[in-house]
């Protein structure tokens, strides 16, 4: 999967399909970036890289390219 | 020297009793499997791991237990697979059925193949074991069968709701397969643990800072569970000390929802 599709499905996953997601975003400033869309996203990376997202960088994410970061060495070029 | 001699019993012996145990690689599974083989009985491993399940097998005490590997996502198949360990083997006394499948999804982003494949693992897995279990020639007199459900059956958590509603459907169908089974002699019951220490649970774990794990801990007033203390419900509902608990779903949980 390339970073672009990874992108567009959490823009989905967060009911964004419209808006989409900007890099250079505070997660801080997505309304829809709650708790659950926490868990949306680890879970989107277990279904399409099959790996455990550790729960400390996950915390210690604060944009939405930090949450790139975390999936990088599963994304193609 | 035996009972006789002694005067003592062991209302919970399995001795010469053969019992199916799925989910035997690990886990809940695993630590019944070994709890069920020290108490006297033939255990048959299941999993879909040829080498856990020879690990789970080498690591019991006494003999003439035995390991097969199977998809319980193939539910037309279980049927037949339960008669035939009966034909080889001889009759089952018991089923323990441990394999269960968590995987958090909040609603935003549950599809059909989800609700499905939990469905399938978590319910209809169960149900075909049942199925297979009445069959003429397989039960053995003094028959049981245990479920594996969860207190998810009862406690609403968010991000889990579709776990939640197989283990719900697991409470429902002990209930009713009690029912059914009372003129095939099989009893049929289950337990509803709260978080025990698994891989499931380390699983669980990873997603969670340290922080949000303590936090969850926190929260059991008995700490979290053992696989063994699961492992001493499901003996003791498999034995004949529970000959007249039928139907019944028993709470696992080190008193997390009294209070
Ligand atoms: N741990 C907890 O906190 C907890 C709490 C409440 C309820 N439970 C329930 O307890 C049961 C056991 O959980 P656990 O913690 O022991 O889980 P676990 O360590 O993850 O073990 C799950 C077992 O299920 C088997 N399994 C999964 N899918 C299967 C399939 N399609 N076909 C055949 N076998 C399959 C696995 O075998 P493979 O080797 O084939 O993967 C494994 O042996 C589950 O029903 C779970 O929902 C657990």
């Amino acid at each position: 999967m390339k970073k672009q599709e990874f992108i567009r499905e959490l823009a989905l996953a967060l009911e964004r399909p419209d808006e989409g997601l900007q890099e250079d975003v505070l997660l801080a400033d997505i309304p829809e970036w709650d708790s659950l869309a926490v868990i949306s996203f680890i879970a989107l990376v277990d279904e399409h890289f099959g790996a455990a997202v550790e729960g400390e960088k996950l915390a210690a994410a604060t944009t939405v390219a930090d949450l790139i970061v975390i999936v990088q060495p599963h994304l193609e070029d | 020297m035996d009972e006789k001699t002694t005067g003592l019993i062991n209302p919970l012996s399995l001795a010469r009793r053969r019992i199916l145990v799925t989910g035997a690689s690990s886990g809940i599974g695993r630590a019944t499997a070994e709890l069920l083989a020290r108490l006297g009985a033939s255990v048959i491993v299941a999993g879909r791991d040829e080498e856990r399940l020879a690990r789970t097998r080498s690591s019991l005490v006494g003999d003439g237990h035995s390991q097969i590997a199977f998809d319980l996502s193939a539910i037309d198949e279980i049927p037949g697979i339960v008669a035939r360990l009966a034909k080889e083997g001889g009759a089952l006394s018991g089923i323990a059925h441990c394999a269960g499948v968590q995987a958090g999804r909040p609603m935003r982003i549950v599809d059909q193949n989800f609700m499905d494949d939990l469905f399938r693992v978590n319910v209809q897995s169960g149900l075909a074991l049942a199925r297979g279990f009445r069959q003429r020639g397989v039960p053995a007199s003094g028959a049981a069968m245990v479920l594996v459900s969860s207190v998810s059956a009862f406690v609403g958590q968010a991000s889990n709701v579709v776990y939640c509603a197989t283990k719900g459907a697991v409470v429902s169908a002990t209930k009713a397969l009690a029912v059914e089974f009372m003129r095939d002699k099989i009893r049929v019951n289950c337990v509803c643990p709260a978080l025990v220490e698994t891989e499931m649970a380390d699983r669980f774990r990873t997603t969670m800072s340290d922080e949000q794990w303590q936090g969850y801990v926190a929260q059991y007033p008995m700490g979290i569970g053992q696989p063994a203390d699961i492992a001493n419900s499901v003996a003791f509902l498999l034995s004949d000390a529970a000959r007249w608990i039928n139907g019944t779903t028993l709470v696992l949980d080190g008193g997390l929802l009294a209070g």
